[in-house]
């Protein structure tokens, strides 16, 4: 049937308003950890296909929406009412788990004896077991060290609760009472859909209930049609780098393709670098999926804040993930960071709207959405876990507006931990927690500054976790002759004689007395910043975001007691001999890294590995760059080689290089 | 202070945005008289002024007969919604500078790079750094020699603000560093009003914290200034009564408090209509309502369980939070001037755009050229063009149809009745959307709608109420005798009240340490809270305390605040924990016995009562109501005919059947078919669906 328009409006408020009610009674009676400091959950109504037709405004994570419990579903077979799937396995999930710790529960809602639409919700579990607390480390290199993997299957049986599995479940975590009071917030917030959805279609009738869902569906691909109509036909490459993949020097990249046809959006991934040994991996099985479509989903929001959100967005988009890649890896390859992989994803969708539209799109994102968590002793040698503090950098700078400082919701819009619950939590001190100055990427238009955090530790042997740092070495990049920002760094016993830079963080022991200092990389800057307005870089000063010598040396302008000196400025701007960029800047170590390993010899290698087993490929680059230099061999998590240094005029690298590629014995041999 | 008698005269004053709205109680001659007087924004106190010399030559009181004046404004709501506040710094812990700045580090949306967060209400030049610190147990680890305190005052005189707020990390666990850096800005800086955020709001968080602390500073001076002018206007009429202003918790205080902490009254204005409608409804013997405001841009729903507004410690202000407990009040859907419209792939929508009160809906013929809510009630008939505002300002029904007509070929309306259709079909949605938000809200708050009454008020609040309460599948309706001037009426129905906190985090084991602590800290609040009320005034009853707490499993986000039991004799801590047990069990559906249970607020309130009045009632009815017409209402696709009626005219007693439309100068109640209405002794109109077979 078809809806009328009237209808339809009506139904969308009340579809929307059941997942806003399941996400509150998960938010309410959840327990672990996840839940409460970085709302990393999520509830949602998916139609008779697995595709979600209603999504909460603002409640759980924002990023997920296209998710698919198709493959979920048609792993278990028949169900019947009462019945609740679980699955927390990325793989045998069809990629619905984007890691183990998401523990992902889908149950068939029925009406008389049909199933009628299905709900789901995910919570990030503290822990589901494997080789380290908390699961997820930057060492695993395989799936099963990432906890137990749980295929599809039912948790729940016609209203019975599965004892079996719960028990074997129990004795494999470390966290099982958290656990077990984290399902039961999750089924009953999956009781509240059944209410619900039973008194819509009391109200309203199965034959509308069901058109609602396809409506909704087509409701948002054609206003999202329409916002994507608004990119002109072309094909736009951007890629973008993870720093390396923790075991070696080595940046991963992810290379984008974006075609644009009539409002159509291909998202062409072919050329990205093959799976990594670590966890950044991406586990999509080939299929269009949230962490390699979101910034669409946000794009289409920014052009019409008024469509759906829900799986209608992404009908109009295809994608292309080579296997084998970091953006569809081959079981049983770690996913427990995908996030990483996941984030440069993101900005290269960002980067290839830039071209598209350059007066559009902001420039690069801070780039990094990282919990720093410390790990304290207890008595009886348990262990506390607690988020210090969620870190990000700020948002891009666009064409009129300068970016947000010290905000950036692109993953997870969620709230800080004040300083005073961190304090009464762990054993910490904060010392400074705040905004960076002059680490904005400059501009005409100022690119957003990042956070900064500096804390005590008042405890012997504490440890130190913050997975998934990035933006070490290639910093947010600027558009539109705006610069990119400064890089990221953490820092041990600042101004100590016993400071030491942190790099890439693993696990770092701490005792009382140490501190750790975090600069967070702030957003790409847009436009020219010697364009930028005296007085815009003037009050910048006066507020703290730039500092006086950071406004001569990357604005042009001289402040003095807090005025701008004209014609200090007009010298200073006129006899700039700094080169400037006109599009994109990526930052000293990109161009350094880029002078030698170009997109035509890291496209050449990929394609020249496309026949060798998955595992393989990352095996025979390792030894191709290790043979051009040890030191790329080194590994991230204990010290961080500059490329400005290593790779110095390249030529000689680049002829070996060339050698090397060329010997790469074909698959067969 | 004078006392009050019991048979005084008492004064409600409410001023709005747009009107000054009065209601004077005269017990002894059992009169209710109310007036509305156009708000005079440069300075309200001019329009209390105006109106009070009007209402007085309405009654045959003068001003010495009345025996109480409550007062409630929105001018500290609007100054910091609109950031019209004082000049203010902020002085914070060093390493705190970026309080304000990242807030709690949240965007409007998660998708949107477009949409902006708002400013913070100090700039970051004047966020002002001392080293003055507490650790989590209260030590003090950090403090200003008398050269930074000098340095400081130098660097608060060159930015020129007025007023100053202080938060230091941790000084809610110990207050006594952060008045001492208060008192030292105070000396040097006799002009400058200084809040130090312990004295308003003690709880753990400092943004949060300082966020009261800020508005309260960048609205003292302000408010402190229209407080005198306002009582230096009312004694210049001649009236000696004490003058008190309600609060955002529901209560009233002291004019004397209410200058020292404006913060309290930020809410003022919403939290009296809440307050009103419990007065009201305890009249009808329904305890546990939901309570509508819909006005021309807005409609504000609230809950209130027990015959007491529900209280919340989690609001906000635009962007701004507020953790004092104040009435629970939250927008929902659409007001009055909620614009009609259709999107790129015409479905129709209602809002969020307002065509406010200017231009306002095409009907009021002013400009405005784009439909809205209240050109559909027009359409439809649901209001009749002669009769709004009692008849003193005729719409334009025509203008109303033409611009809804418009917008039916993208609907698919074709024939004569297009605007009709139009018009039916946004309300529908507009009925919709309000009663899905409705739910949320009420899931938010544990609460069940089913058989509870919904009480509306508001300019649109009658109109919208019987069709939301069917949508939201509520028991009944209750519509108070004016609804147009609930919050002034509400305002002379409130109670002295003040709460306290302490925030603390004791894990409730068995030993009988934690509840001496637990005891200490709430007889310390307690002796506090008295010391307060006891300047309240005279003639109140005696003082009421009520303790509770805020309690949590271990690990869990939120807090569940819960009344405290007496906790004499040995297992006291049991009896506590079993209290959060049972409070957890009613509130999710479980208890957790298993699990260990902290403490992490303690709360005290006092309450004094004014002393006992009874709202004056309407004469009981000698016949049948009257119809003064009737006429044709569409409505879901049909067109019906409804009687109408003057509210002027119904008496205690009389029973109404809809449809019919009953008319009032301040708002249009709507009784849809299967519905009857039946006026209540107090005059309130309940309104129940009739129950078939």
């Amino acid at each position: 049937m078809m809806l009328d328009s009237v209808l339809l409006e009506i139904l969308r408020n009340k579809v929307t308003s059941v997942t806003e009610e399941m996400g509150i009674t998960l938010q309410r009676t959840g327990r672990t950890l996840y839940v409460k400091e970085t709302a990393d959950f999520g509830t949602a109504l998916a139609d008779l296909n697995g595709k979600f037709f209603a999504w909460p405004l603002d409640i759980g994570v924002s990023g997920f929406v296209d998710l698919d419990c198709g493959p979920t579903i048609s792993a278990v077979g028949e169900l019947s009412a009462g019945d609740v799937i679980i699955t927390n396995h990325p793989y045998a999930s069809g990629g619905l788990c984007t890691h183990t710790p998401d523990l992902n529960l889908v149950r068939p809602y029925f009406y008389e004896d049909h199933i009628v639409s299905y709900g789901w919700t995910f919570v990030h579990s503290a822990d589901v077991g494997g080789k380290v607390p908390s699961s997820v480390s930057p060492t695993n290199s395989e799936a099963y060290q990432e906890g137990l993997l749980i295929p599809p299957m039912k948790i729940v049986r016609k209203g019975n609760f599965n004892e079996d599995l719960i028990t074997l479940y129990r004795h494999n975590v470390r966290t099982p009472d958290l656990n077990i009071g984290d399902i039961k917030a999750m089924l009953a917030a999956l009781d509240v859909g059944q209410t619900r959805i039973t008194e819509i279609i009391e109200q309203y009738g199965l034959d509308v209930f069901l058109a609602t869902q396809e409506a909704l569906i087509n409701y948002a691909a054609a206003k999202a049609r329409t916002a994507f109509r608004q990119i002109p036909d072309g094909a736009y490459e951007f890629w973008d780098y993870l720093d390396d993949d923790a075991f070696t020097q080595i940046p991963v990249r992810v290379r984008l393709r974006m075609e644009v046809n009539d409002g159509l959006i291909h998202l062409d991934y072919t050329g990205s670098d093959p799976q990594t040994m670590g966890p950044f991996n991406v586990v999509t099985m080939g299929r269009s999926h949230p962490w390699v479509t979101l910034r669409l989903l946000s794009y289409v929001i920014s052009q019409d804040p008024t469509c759906p959100v829900n799986s209608g967005v992404f009908r109009n988009v295809t994608v292309d993930l080579p296997h084998g890649s970091v953006l569809n890896p081959e079981f049983p390859a770690a996913s427990g960071i995908r996030m990483a992989a996941g984030v440069r994803s993101y900005d290269a969708v960002n980067g290839a709207l830039s071209k598209a539209l350059p007066d559009f799109m902001p420039a690069a994102p801070g780039g990094n959405s990282i919990p720093v968590v410390l790990v304290e002793p207890l008595n009886g040698g348990q262990q506390s876990v607690t988020v210090v503090q969620f870190l990000v950098g700020g948002l891009g700078a666009r064409k009129g507006h300068d970016g947000v400082d010290g905000r950036d919701p692109s993953f997870s819009n969620m709230a800080n931990n004040p300083i005073e619950t961190i304090e009464a939590e762990a054993s910490v001190l904060v010392l400074d927690y705040g905004v960076r100055a002059d680490s904005g990427g400059p501009g005409e238009w100022r690119g957003g500054a990042g956070q900064k955090i500096k804390f005590k530790v008042l405890l012997d042997g504490c440890q130190l976790l913050a997975r998934g740092l990035e933006r070490l070495r290639f910093p947010p990049w600027g558009a539109a002759g705006g610069r990119s920002s400064t890089v990221t760094r953490f820092i041990l016993n600042e101004g100590l004689v016993s400071e030491r830079d942190l790099g890439k963080i693993d696990m770092v022991s701490l005792d009382a007395g140490d501190t750790v200092t975090a600069y967070l990389s702030g957003a790409g800057g847009y436009g020219d910043p010697f364009s930028r307005d005296p007085a815009s870089v003037r009050k910048d000063v006066i507020l703290g975001f730039v500092t006086a010598s950071g406004a001569e040396k990357d604005y042009g302008v001289v402040i003095k007691v807090g005025e701008v000196d004209e014609s200090a400025t007009e010298t200073l701007r006129a006899g700039r001999t700094s080169p400037r960029p006109v599009d994109f800047d990526y930052g000293e170590e990109r161009e350094a890294w880029e002078s030698v390993f170009d997109d035509e010899r890291m496209v050449a290698l990929n394609r020249a590995l496309v026949g060798h087993a998955p595992a393989q490929r990352q095996r025979i680059r390792k030894t191709i760059f290790g043979s051009i230099d040890e030191r790329l061999l080194v590994p991230a998590t204990e010290k961080r080689h500059d490329f400005r240094d290593l790779i110095g005029d390249g030529d000689e690298i680049a002829v070996s290089f060339d050698q090397l590629l060329s010997a790469i014995p074909d698959a067969a041999t | 202070m004078r006392v009050l008698a019991n048979d005084s005269a008492r004064l409600g004053i409410d001023v709005g945005g747009t009107f000054t709205d009065f209601v004077l109680a005269d017990p002894r001659s059992n009169q209710l008289i109310t007036h509305k007087e156009p708000s005079t924004p440069d300075d309200p106190s001019l329009a209390v002024e105006q109106g009070l010399a009007c209402l007085l030559d309405q009654s045959a009181l003068s001003p010495e007969n009345i025996g109480l004046v409550v007062h409630g404004t929105t001018l500290g709501l609007n100054t910091i919604l609109q950031q019209r506040g004082v000049e203010t710094a902020l002085i914070v812990s060093r390493g705190n500078k970026d309080l304000l700045e990242l807030g709690r580090c949240r965007m409007p949306s998660p998708y949107n790079f477009l949409a902006p967060r708002s400013e913070p209400l100090v700039s970051r030049d004047r966020v002002l750094e001392i080293s003055a610190r507490n650790t989590v147990d209260g030590a003090v680890i950090d403090e200003p020699s008398t050269r930074e305190f000098d340095d400081l005052a130098e660097a608060i005189r060159l930015t020129n603000v007025t007023s100053v707020a202080v938060t230091l990390i941790n000084s809610y666990v110990d207050p006594t560093l952060e008045l001492a850096v208060a008192a030292e800005i105070a000396k040097r800086l006799p002009d400058v009003h200084v809040t130090p955020s312990t004295r308003v709001w003690p709880e753990i968080r400092e943004y949060e914290r300082a966020m009261l602390a800020v508005m309260n500073a960048y609205i003292h001076p302000l408010l402190d200034s229209y407080y005198r002018r306002l009582e230096e206007r009312l004694r210049g009429l001649g009236l000696k009564a004490d003058l008190y202003i309600t609060a955002s918790n529901g209560g009233t205080l002291s004019i004397q408090s209410a200058r020292e902490r404006p913060v309290d009254t930020l809410l003022s204005g919403p939290a009296s209509g809440v307050v009103a409608a419990c007065a009201l409804s305890s009249n009808v013997g329904h305890d546990d309502l939901v309570a509508i405001d819909m006005g021309g841009t807005s409609c504000d729903m609230s809950v209130t369980r027990g015959n007491q507004p529900m209280l919340t410690t989690s609001a906000k202000l635009g962007d701004f939070p507020i953790i004092s407990p104040v009435i629970d009040v939250s927008a929902i859907g659409a007001g009055g001037g909620s614009i009609v419209w259709l999107d790129s792939e015409n479905i129709l929508k209602v809002g969020p755009g307002s065509a406010g009160a200017d231009p306002g809906p095409v009907a009021y013929g002013r400009g405005g050229d784009q439909p809205t809510v209240t050109d559909c009630f027009v359409a439809t008939g649901l209001i009749g063009p002669q009769s709004f505002l009692g008849g003193r300002m005729t719409l334009d029904r025509s203008g109303a149809m033409g611009a809804l007509a418009v917008l039916g070929a993208g609907l698919s309306f074709h024939d004569a009745d297009c605007a009709e259709q139009v018009a039916d079909s946004a309300l529908r949605v507009t009925t919709a959307m309000m009663a899905a938000q409705l739910y949320k809200e009420l899931a938010q708050r544990g609460v069940d709608p089913r058989g509870r009454y919904l009480i509306a008020f508001g300019g649109a609040g009658p109109t919208m109420a019987v069709p939301l309460a069917e949508e939201a599948k509520l028991g009944g309706v209750l519509i108070p005798l004016s609804p147009g001037t609930l919050c002034a009426f509400g305002a002379i129905q409130s109670r002295v009240r003040r709460d306290f906190v302490r925030s603390v985090r004791h894990i409730l084991d068995s030993s009988d340490s934690i509840v001496e602590e637990i005891e200490k800290k709430l007889t310390a609040m307690e002796s506090e809270a008295l010391e307060w009320v006891s300047k309240e005034g005279d003639g109140l009853s005696q003082p009421i305390i009520t303790r509770r707490a805020d309690m949590r499993y271990a690990g869990q986000a939120y807090n569940l605040e819960v009344g405290l039991p007496d906790f004499a004799g040995e297992r006291a801590s049991a009896a506590i924990a079993e209290s959060f047990h049972l409070a957890h069990s009613l509130a999710y559906g479980f208890p957790d016995r298993e699990s260990t249970v902290e403490v992490i607020n303690l709360r005290v309130s006092v309450v004094r009562n004014l002393p006992e009045f009874e709202t004056p009632g309407i004469e009981r009815a000698t016949g049948d109501a009257v119809a003064t017409g009737s006429r044709e209402i569409f409505l879901n696709g049909a067109t019906c005919s409804a009687s109408v009626y003057e509210r002027s005219t119904l008496r205690a007693g009389h029973q109404i059947v809809g449809p019919t439309i009953i008319e009032q100068p301040d708002t249009t109640v709507w009784i849809p078919d299967h519905w009857t209405g039946y006026v209540r002794d107090c005059g309130t109109l309940q309104l129940d669906r009739v129950i078939l077979g």
